[in-house]
């Protein structure tokens, strides 16, 4: 790829990246949170218990607002197919269209009809209906994650297609396109990376509330909720999931596999680098410490496999930013592992009963929830680096798909509206999230002491452990 | 096959301007109908709880498009770049204003949402009325099928045109009245107290502007496309648009005079459906016309996917829209009450 400022493919994959990035952080979280809604709805249904019903009222709100910027991030999604990749729509639609499409009308619909039920409909449907509300928004936002990682496996790894007398591709096989085994493992990889998201971020305000002190029924409910999932969840985007991704490339992109590792040449019994550079002038990770035999192991499954090295492929088939690609997938991967780390001694607190007593614990907690969203990021950065120079993996060229009549200023000037846009979003979205986590799920009352000074805000639950505890 | 998926495309676009075209509306007439924070409050929950709900429908119109008409989705989009995403821009901003607005009891910053809200849904309304005046009248598609147009050039209708000419301009204003008139019938639907009666008196009144706009408009098309008359005048599917025209504007005007305000909230439905569903049929087979050379423009049977990439989109599109009318039968139970100005029921019954 030419990254002259003059070219109009390099500007739309910069826009398209962003606008992708940016948007991808929202449903993330509701992926994520959807089910802790499902779940909480059900006790509530079950056990009559007020407190679940309570913490579905409060992540209601804050997931209103993250599906909300999620919807209206979301469109300039579909409409950039046709603005900025005309090339790419016109040969591939019989193909990609056919998930957009569905996306649309299976899981949209589906999701936008009820989420205004999930909010303000509580009382009105009752207890069971209200559940089934949540169940539906939790059903279509994953319907629409799969369509969409459908369309991203195609790209990757193009199955059931075939060309057409217009010299335009369409689908030889609707199941082969829909059950493409790329598109089976990338979706479960996503998802459970999508509950990482949602688990860190209702441990983090339930770490939060404990710190405080305050809302300490719900606090306990999304600490420990949280901390469990976070800890499945992690464990299976590593394994089986990520194992099983990694192991796809190795076998439909070994050459994305080599760079992935800033591997220039093949050897047996190749080694992961815990440390190290790619230096692709002069063909070499500079400094690299390895595990020995790891990523043969890894790709293959057996710790002598012969991987290969960039060096064994044309060149003009290497992933155009060797180093930006290495960086993302070793990020990622740090993070996982981190991950399964903190929540498992998390866990191993909270199963001593000294979760909510440890405040060391509880500050980690509270501020690691940005980092599922970086290691979010960095896999797709893998993947769509990774599937780099190709829009369509081995059979369709990305500088062949952008919209020849856009010109790169009108590229560069959209980018440059989004970019403030979506910063102003961020600011709004943050102060009132942070507002709502402010308020709480419970009443807050004030309460003064004998000079009549106001010395804390506490729910009237709070006071009574206080009380109790004195 | 392909005359099905234009009807279907067609009523797609039908469904989200009916649907979304109401929030436009609304947000066109937000400081008239409503005078105090409270009332302003009151008309945004008339359509809070499905903004998404309404704006989804343009993402189904959209990937509708892709899969049925590729050739015309990547032709028109690419060529109204800067538009497009001036829509795209003021869609996110509508969106937000709606649902942060609420958000933060405040009049300072609910007064700054609501005039967002304003600002966005003029904007909206202004460019989709300028996208259907673009379709009538045509772009200067070259011969492989692409163009890029300008805001406006010479104000011609013919040639090298832009987005904005006397003609587009003028499509624009009787959109904007049409929409405010389809808004204020919502309204009145869905409010209570005196938000109710200035819209029921706004209404009326915009009615009555629409219909002498109409037949300028009508005049003027027949000027910028006069084959697309002689069509209307030989195509009884035509003449059935007509009749549904007729038809909306009977019941209108009776809902209006017995104040039944369903039956007038449905007629302006029927309305815009019928003016649409007519346009799409007179332009059939053309998509987009070509302004330099007529043989440049785009006919569904050009730009339409191949055979079996439309069968199956035949087999799994039904069953979306079938899926689609029910979320419609469960929100319309629902949602069935009048939003009063003091409750936060959001029209919920």
């Amino acid at each position: 790829m030419s990254s002259n400022i003059f070219d109009p493919a390099f500007w739309s994959r910069l826009q398209f990246g962003f606008t992708i990035t940016y948007h991808y952080l929202f449903p993330q979280l509701t992926m994520g949170l959807a089910w802790f809604l499902v779940y909480w709805k059900w006790r509530g249904l079950r056990t009559g218990d007020e407190l679940y019903n309570k913490a579905v009222r409060f992540w209601a709100k804050i997931f209103g607002l993250n599906f909300a910027v999620g919807v209206v991030t979301g469109i300039p999604m579909e409409f950039q197919f046709g603005t900025n990749w005309a090339g790419f729509s016109r040969y591939a639609a019989g193909v990609i269209g056919q998930t957009l499409g569905m996306e649309g009308m299976f899981a949209f619909f589906l999701e936008s009809a009820f989420i205004g039920a999930l909010i303000w409909g509580e009382k009105r449907l009752g207890p069971r209906y209200h559940f089934l509300a949540a169940v539906a928004v939790a059903v279509g936002s994953w319907l629409s994650g799969f369509f969409i990682l459908v369309t991203n496996a195609f790209m990757q790894h193009p199955v059931g297609y075939r060309v057409e007398a217009g010299g335009a591709l369409g689908i030889a096989s609707l199941s082969g396109y829909l059950l493409n085994p790329w598109a089976l493992v990338e979706f479960a990889h996503n998802q459970m990376a999508a509950l990482v998201t949602g688990s860190f971020a209702v441990a983090a305000v339930g770490a939060f509330y404990s710190l405080r002190k305050l809302h300490r029924t719900q606090a306990q409910l999304y600490l420990r909720a949280g901390t469990f999932v976070a800890l499945v969840a992690s464990v299976l985007v590593a394994f089986p999931t990520g194992d099983q991704q990694a192991k796809m490339v190795g076998k439909h992109q070994p050459v994305t596999l080599a760079a992935m590792e800033g591997r220039f040449q093949g050897r047996s019994s190749a080694g992961v680098a815990l440390v190290g550079q790619p230096n692709v002038a002069a063909r070499r990770l500079d400094n690299p410490i390895e595990v020995p035999g790891a990523l043969s192991f890894l790709a293959y499954g057996h710790f002598g496999c012969y991987v290969r090295g960039l060096e064994e492929f044309p060149q003009n088939t290497w992933p155009d930013n060797i180093e930006l690609l290495y960086y993302s997938f070793h990020l990622m991967i740090t993070l996982g592992t981190l991950f399964i780390v903190l929540m498992a001694y998390a866990n191993f607190q909270d199963w001593r009963g000294r979760l909510e007593s440890c405040s060391w614990l509880l500050w980690v907690l509270m501020l690691a929830f940005p980092f599922p969203y970086i290691a979010n990021t960095l896999g797709w950065m893998t993947a769509e680096l990774g599937r780099q120079p190709w829009l369509i993996y081995g059979i369709f060229h990305t500088h062949d798909g952008y919209s020849n009549v856009v010109s790169s200023g009108n590229v560069i000037f959209t980018l440059i509206g989004f970019v403030g846009l979506y910063f102003v979003l961020g600011v709004l979205f943050l102060y009132l999230v942070g507002r709502e986590i402010g308020h709480g799920p419970d009443k807050v009352v004030t309460i003064q002491n004998r000079s009549g000074q106001i010395s804390t805000k506490q729910t009237l639950e709070d006071q009574e452990a206080l009380v109790a505890e004195l | 096959m392909i005359e099905t998926w234009y009807v279907i495309v067609s009523f797609m676009l039908i469904a989200y301007v009916a649907l979304d075209g109401r929030n436009f509306g609304v947000g066109l007439l937000h400081r008239m109908v409503a005078r105090t924070p409270e009332e302003r409050r009151q008309v945004i929950a008339a359509i809070g709880p499905l903004w998404s709900w309404h704006e989804v429908w343009l993402v189904g119109f959209g990937g509708t498009l892709l899969v049925v008409f590729p050739r015309l989705m990547t032709s028109a989009f690419a060529g109204y770049y800067l538009a497009l995403f001036l829509i795209l821009w003021s869609l996110i901003l509508r969106g937000i204003s709606i649902e942060v607005g609420g958000h933060i009891m405040d009049r300072l910053w609910q007064s700054f949402w609501d005039f967002v809200f304003v600002f966005s849904n003029i904007l909206l309304a202004g460019l989709f009325g300028v996208a259907a005046g673009n379709l009538i009248r045509g772009v200067p598609l070259d011969a492989n099928g692409n163009f890029s147009l300008a805001f406006f050039t010479d104000f011609r209708v013919r040639g090298m045109v832009g987005l904005l000419d006397w003609y587009t301009v003028s499509v624009a204003v009787f959109t904007l009245l049409m929409l405010a008139a389809h808004g204020a019938t919502y309204l009145t639907l869905k409010t209570g107290g005196p938000v109710h009666a200035r819209s029921a008196a706004l209404a009326k009144l915009l009615w009555a502007g629409v219909a002498p706009l109409f037949l300028v408009v009508s005049v003027e098309s027949w000027v910028v496309r006069p084959d697309l008359f002689v069509h209307i005048m030989h195509d009884p599917i035509c003449w059935l648009g007509l009749l549904l025209l007729v038809v909306s504007i009977v019941m209108l005007i009776s809902g209006f005079s017995s104040m039944r305000e369903s039956r007038a909230f449905f007629a302006s439905n029927l309305l815009l459906g019928s003016i649409i569903a007519t346009g799409a049929a007179s332009m059939f087979p053309v998509m987009l016309q070509s302004t330099l050379q007529p043989e440049n423009s785009l006919t569904a049977y050009s730009v339409a996917a191949s055979r079996s990439t439309l069968l199956i989109a035949s087999v799994w599109w039904p069953m979306g829209l079938g899926l689609a009318i029910s979320y419609s039968v469960f929100i319309s139970r629902l949602y069935t009450r009048k939003v009063s100005v003091e409750g936060e029921n959001q029209g919920l019954s």
